[in-house]
């Protein structure tokens, strides 16, 4: 709670305030760099299922979208503190947003290590186990994405 | 507007019965937006790794035929899913959208991106064969790749702005 106060009374909350252009753009960027994020996801994610680039390796397909995937994580990060700066106290209070968060960390940790893993090992060592953990993924993330559409709606 | 108004049509579709149950349900909003969320995301990401390509900055060791190929059946797939919760979300409010600059923005600049896609795979994807390796494509396939992540962003950000009161008429 004292940390959602600190991150309510940062600067720059102020000109997210004071501007009505500020947020809905912030929010833009959100938007684009949940796209970018999604192909890399789910590109991998497919090819795990044994769809999509399935004539080159699951480790090539892998290592290509990884710095897609990256950046367009690192562009949800970069405007999303804003996004929950501006409204901090609101967000605190709000359940969906917690889930969200939680939703969020379990995302996370699977794709930082399971999937990462999997995505690089050897296709034949890992076998039907690559189809769970795309399905996984997919899961997670779409829970994220749907988690985080119905912060304001709920 | 212009001399055949629209007005009348999305006036009709308004007053429907279904429409009325639809937009005044509880959950129906928030289950119709997130998985337009989701869908577009889906979709629009796909194009953009296929553009990405396209423009020499992505995935560079993969032939391009390829990727349209493997890819081409979940874009559709996902486009389809978009357009259905798109249209759902339409046909629940269509007066909402009927006064907004940014509604109409957004219609036509998807009519010029499907054009782009189009006008890329009648023309400069029949030579394929020939640069289908190639790190940087020829400079035709560059532009549409470019020209497809832009207008494909545009219909992002326009049906983002409809949320807003801007350039709201009627």
């Amino acid at each position: 709670m004292p940390f959602f106060q600190w991150l309510d009374s940062l600067p720059f909350n102020k000109a997210l305030h004071v501007s009505d252009w500020l947020s809905p753009a912030n929010n833009l960027l959100h938007l684009l760099s949940l796209v970018m994020f999604a192909g890399a996801l789910v590109i991998v994610d497919l090819r795990l299922l044994g769809r999509g680039l399935t004539q080159e390796p699951l480790a090539q397909v892998a290592r290509n979208a990884q710095p897609w995937l990256i950046g367009g994580f690192l562009g949800l990060l970069v405007t999303g503190i804003p996004a929950l700066t501006a409204t901090a106290m609101m967000q605190y209070y709000n359940s969906t947003f917690w889930l969200k968060m939680y939703i969020l960390l379990a995302g996370l940790i699977f794709t930082a290590t399971v999937r990462r893993k999997v995505t690089l090992a050897n296709e034949a060592r890992v076998g039907h186990w690559a189809k769970v953990v795309g399905l996984v993924s997919m899961a997670l993330w779409a829970g994220v994405a749907i988690s985080a559409r119905l912060i304001m709606l709920l | 507007m212009s001399l055949v108004s629209l007005r009348p049509l999305f006036e009709w579709v308004d007053a429907f019965p279904s429409s009325i149950a639809l937009r005044e349900s509880d959950y129906g909003y928030a289950v119709m937006l997130s998985s337009h969320v989701v869908s577009m995301a889906l979709f629009a990401g796909l194009i953009v790794m296929m553009d990405l390509r396209l423009v020499g900055l992505g995935y560079v060791r993969t032939p391009i035929s390829q990727i349209q190929k493997r890819l081409f059946p979940w874009q559709m797939l996902s486009l389809g899913l978009s357009s259905i919760t798109g249209g759902l979300l339409f046909y629940s409010q269509p007066m909402r959208y009927y006064g907004k600059v940014f509604f109409w923005t957004k219609a036509v600049v998807m009519v010029l991106a499907g054009a782009n896609a189009l006008a890329f795979h009648l023309t400069t994807y029949r030579s394929v064969a020939a640069w289908d390796s190639d790190p940087v494509p020829p400079f035709r396939a560059r532009l549409a790749g470019a020209l497809s992540m832009a207008l494909w962003a545009g219909v992002v950000v326009f049906g983002r702005l409809t949320a807003y009161p801007w350039l709201t008429f009627n």
